[in-house]
């Protein structure tokens, strides 16, 4: 579905990805982790070309993201993402938040799209606030409308950008269980994230990024209980005080 | 003799400053209408991404922030017929003039206002496969022009001001049509006080009217209709 090849990201004279690799397959529940400023959301960001890869390229469904023949919006809409800061347009409403990509992009008929919106909707829990305008939400609202955001253009797969980060505590939960249930359905979703219980339940596979390189990938199970890399277990030792329920 | 102030002098020249009137509206409507489409399209040059494109934006809004406008006025209507042989009215002088002008700051203001829009909202558009295009149409646009009325209400006001300095090409707008009582009636004080106030009351109403507009498009962006 998605392959990370030899990825490179300079910014300036600072190199941030120094060759990344990771194939990511159909279905496919992969969290990413690491601390901050090591590359973890630039990798993701380079997945649908928010950022340009300095060199390397990444395959998404077939489509290589850095041939100038491939049309990079519609790699957009087969690879959806959901951002740390929400990143709802703000003079909409919820529901033309939701239904801007298919009608816009897909040309899909206005009636049919707000049916879609409606459902998408219901199932992130917000039927009810399709008229509502974003400011009048939650953070934990906000991102789930986000999610429904993403969904509405039926993406192959979905980039989580440390989704819960901005959240109050309280609110995370009804973020994580709206993703959780996605990944229940069999969505491919690459998750970027601090929530050690969510990577721990859901995720197929744990990346763990240092130094703009993968420096160990392997299953929850082992990534959290024996880890190998003396990073990741300095890492996980720094942040196990914080993440007891797991 | 000693200075009489004679109020009824100011009310009787109100309405012989009405002609004068339609031409300074007209030229404030006709000068910002192409003024802020000039202004919109130089704002948006600034903000492409060829250098050549930004460059002449630039060239073009420190040409003319750099020049006082009544130079502009006497170099469009006394200066270029002389070059090109073609002596162009002072009315559609006026209008370009104050068109050339308005359009240099509305650029900066346009600029100012899409790029204080928060770069996530970019994104945000480009991930769900919205064009460059269509983010700024559906996204971008709607948020900055918001932004823009309270700046854009300011420079309405100064060029409704400016349109006074076409008197020097012979426009005969409401400066000019006062100055021309004051030649008759030697009455300067209360003439040019009557104008000072048909120009407060044209000002006020652009202060007003762009008021309203700002505040319809808030109430709607947060879900209580107007």
């Amino acid at each position: 579905m998605i392959e990370i090849i030899n990825l490179h990201k300079k910014f300036g004279d600072l190199e941030v990805l120094k060759g990344v690799n990771l194939t990511v397959a159909s279905g496919e529940v992969v969290c990413i982790i690491g601390p901050s400023g090591s590359g973890k959301s630039t990798v993701l960001r380079c997945i649908n070309r928010l950022e340009t890869p300095t060199s390397g390229t990444v395959i998404v469904d077939g489509h290589d993201i850095m041939n100038p023949r491939t049309d990079i919006n519609y790699v957009r809409t087969e690879a959806g993402m959901v951002f740390q800061q929400f990143n709802l347009f703000p003079h909409m409403s919820v529901l033309d938040n939701v239904i801007l990509g298919p009608v816009k992009v897909r040309k899909m008929p206005r009636a049919e799209a707000e049916h879609l919106g409606y459902d998408l909707l219901a199932k992130v829990g917000l039927g009810s606030k399709a008229q509502a305008y974003p400011e009048q939400l939650s953070g934990g609202q906000k991102q789930r409308v986000a999610i429904a955001r993403a969904l509405a253009l039926q993406p192959k797969v979905i980039l989580f950008d440390e989704p819960t980060s901005a959240l109050d505590p309280e609110l995370v939960g009804e973020v994580l269980e709206v993703m959780k249930k996605l990944a229940a359905e069999g969505m491919t979703m690459i998750v970027v994230t601090h929530e050690m219980g969510f990577a721990r339940e859901v995720a197929d596979r744990v990346i763990f990024i240092d130094e703009g390189v993968i420096q160990e990938a392997n299953s929850p199970q082992e990534f959290f209980s024996n880890p190998q890399n003396p990073r990741l277990r300095d890492f996980l030792g720094k942040i196990v005080g914080t993440c007891q329920e797991m | 003799m000693a200075f009489q102030f004679e109020p009824s002098v100011v009310v009787d020249t109100l309405p012989m400053l009405m002609r004068g009137v339609w031409y300074t509206i007209y030229l404030t409507v006709g000068g910002l209408f192409f003024g802020f489409l000039l202004g919109v399209a130089t704002g948006l040059m600034k903000l492409a991404r060829p250098f050549l494109v930004r460059k002449l934006a630039d060239l073009y809004v420190e040409l003319v922030r750099g020049t006082p406008m009544l130079v502009q006025a006497m170099f469009l209507y006394y200066g270029v017929p002389m070059a090109v042989g073609l002596r162009i009215p002072p009315l559609i002088a006026g209008v370009i003039v104050i068109a050339i002008n308005s359009g240099a700051y509305i650029a900066e203001i346009v600029r100012g206002a899409i790029q204080s829009i928060n770069v996530g909202q970019t994104e945000a558009g480009r991930s769900i496969g919205l064009t460059r295009a269509q983010t700024m149409r559906y996204i971008i646009w709607p948020q900055a022009f918001k932004r823009m009325i309270p700046p854009l209400g300011n420079q309405f006001i100064i060029s409704l001001k400016d349109t006074s300095l076409l008197m020097v090409i012979g426009v005969g707008e409401l400066l000019r049509t006062g100055q021309e009582i004051v030649a008759v009636n030697f009455r300067a004080f209360e003439v040019y006080m009557a104008v000072a106030m048909v120009y407060l009351v044209m000002t006020m109403s652009i202060a007003k009217a762009l008021k309203i507009l700002e505040n319809r498009l808030i109430n709607k962006t947060s879900g209580k209709r107007a």
